[in-house]
């Protein structure tokens, strides 16, 4: 019978990685008498085995926990790693080098190349070099820093935004606004203007200030 | 009272109101320079390709933007604490006017020696003479001599109200069931103008405050015709 030991440090035995083994259908520990295991082990054995038993029915959600969480089934499936938490590659002009090269899977003709890169460099021609490049990176410094037109769009839609406001307001003072009072009419303006020069409003440095009492006028 | 395009304080009229003009300036004049360094700084950083991503140390930078801002809050506050102990100065008023704040006007009482007593409302706007000022005239203004200390006890009838007059520098609060006081002194004749500053109600707008400071002899006949 298989027996079913999950351990949980790396010191696991010797055994293939990922592959669902016959779960056992008792939900808890299956070795009974394992009395030397502490018991946050047991616990942690108990997880696996119903990771492992799960996997087996949902075949596909399985697979995609096995593929992505390799690193995880070896701690005993205490933490998954998701995507963003592995190494990456980002095109970053102050991350100059990424963690990762941007192409991954390299073809037959792309292994050759690697291989070639091994010797000396001065061999290798532009194109070679070129595509060595293209494998390591995505874009280039050039292509990365480059700027848009996305000002042109963003200045467009808010002068938009401002002429449409501009029409909103032009409806209103039509539709809505009631007359302004009469004390905006010029002849009051004037005559008001008038008295707040005669009783001296703000005579040091503001209103009355810039009026020439002697010769009746607007200082120039 | 204010005027067209104006952009900084009225001219002040008492020698308290003077005082806080030249401190608004120091004080904006301080705001100005922090705030147009850190917009300069601002725009460096949006404009700038260089990159610096590892943690530093910058203990010196920030000793000078620790002690720096506590020097300038100090300057700050030297000449604000001389003014507000300028305006709590003994002075000897040689009047006391009380005024009381209501829904929707004030009301005055001079009680020194007589008993005067009116209500000022503004006068709506349909009733302005031509050339009066929309939202600011009343039909009975508060005559005052001018050059003289007067005390202003300020209470209300109703809600809050403040009674405020900002080219002498002037705002308290009318609070119900309390005296609160004031000091008005006036360097110059003239009417001024003030409105309720403290919202009380649907004509809060329209309950304005007009001083018109004369000299002693004109307050003295107007005070005896208003008997």
């Amino acid at each position: 019978s298989a027996s079913v030991r999950v351990t949980s440090g790396a010191q696991g035995p010797p055994r293939s990685r990922g592959a669902p083994r016959a779960p056992s259908l008792s939900s808890g520990r299956s070795q009974p008498g394992r009395r030397g295991r502490s018991r946050r082990s047991r616990r942690v054995a108990a997880t696996g085995e119903r990771r492992m038993l799960a996997t087996r029915v949902f075949s596909l959600i399985g697979k995609r926990a096995i593929s992505t969480s390799v690193c995880v089934r070896a701690h005993g499936g205490v933490v998954k790693s998701e995507d963003y938490a592995l190494p990456g590659y980002v095109d970053r002009r102050d991350y100059p080098l990424p963690d990762v090269a941007h192409v991954r899977n390299l073809s037959a003709g792309q292994k050759a190349l690697k291989e070639k890169e091994k010797a000396s460099w001065s061999s290798l021609s532009m194109d070679e070099k070129v595509e060595l490049y293209r494998m390591k990176f995505n874009e280039s410094f050039a292509e990365m820093n480059r700027s848009t037109n996305e000002w042109k769009t963003v200045v467009g839609a808010a002068m938009f935004f401002v002429g449409f406001t501009a029409l909103i307001l032009i409806w209103e003072k039509y539709y809505v606004y009631g007359p302004l009072p009469h004390t905006f009419e010029e002849d009051w303006v004037a005559k008001q203007t008038k008295r707040m020069l005669d009783m001296k409003v703000s005579p040091i440095q503001g209103f009355s200030a810039k009026w020439d009492y002697d010769k009746n006028e607007w200082k120039k | 009272m204010a005027y067209p395009f104006q952009l900084g304080l009225q001219d002040a009229t008492s020698p308290i109101m003077e005082e806080l003009l030249h401190f608004h300036d120091h004080t904006l004049m301080i705001v100005f320079l922090i705030s147009s360094l850190v917009l300069y700084i601002i725009s460096l950083m949006l404009t700038t390709k260089l990159t610096h991503t590892s943690t530093m140390d910058a203990q010196e930078v920030e000793t000078v933007w620790t002690i720096l801002p506590a020097i300038i809050l100090i300057l700050i506050a030297l000449p604000s604490l001389r003014i507000l102990y300028m305006m709590d100065e003994i002075n000897n008023p040689s009047l006391t006017v009380k005024t009381m704040g209501h829904q929707w006007y004030w009301s005055y009482e001079y009680t020194d020696y007589e008993d005067l007593n009116f209500d000022s409302y503004m006068v709506p706007t349909q009733e302005l003479k031509p050339g009066e000022l929309r939202l600011l005239e009343v039909d009975n203004r508060v005559v005052l001599p001018m050059e003289m200390t007067i005390r202003m006890l300020i209470s209300s009838e109703d809600v809050l109200h403040s009674w405020a007059v900002p080219s002498l520098g002037l705002k308290t609060d009318a609070i119900p069931g309390r005296l609160n006081q004031t000091t008005l002194m006036a360097m110059r004749p003239g009417l001024y103008y003030g409105q309720c500053s403290e919202i009380c109600g649907s004509n809060h707008s329209f309950m304005p405050i007009v001083l018109e400071l004369v000299p002693l002899s004109h307050f003295e006949k107007w005070s005896a015709s208003m008997l």
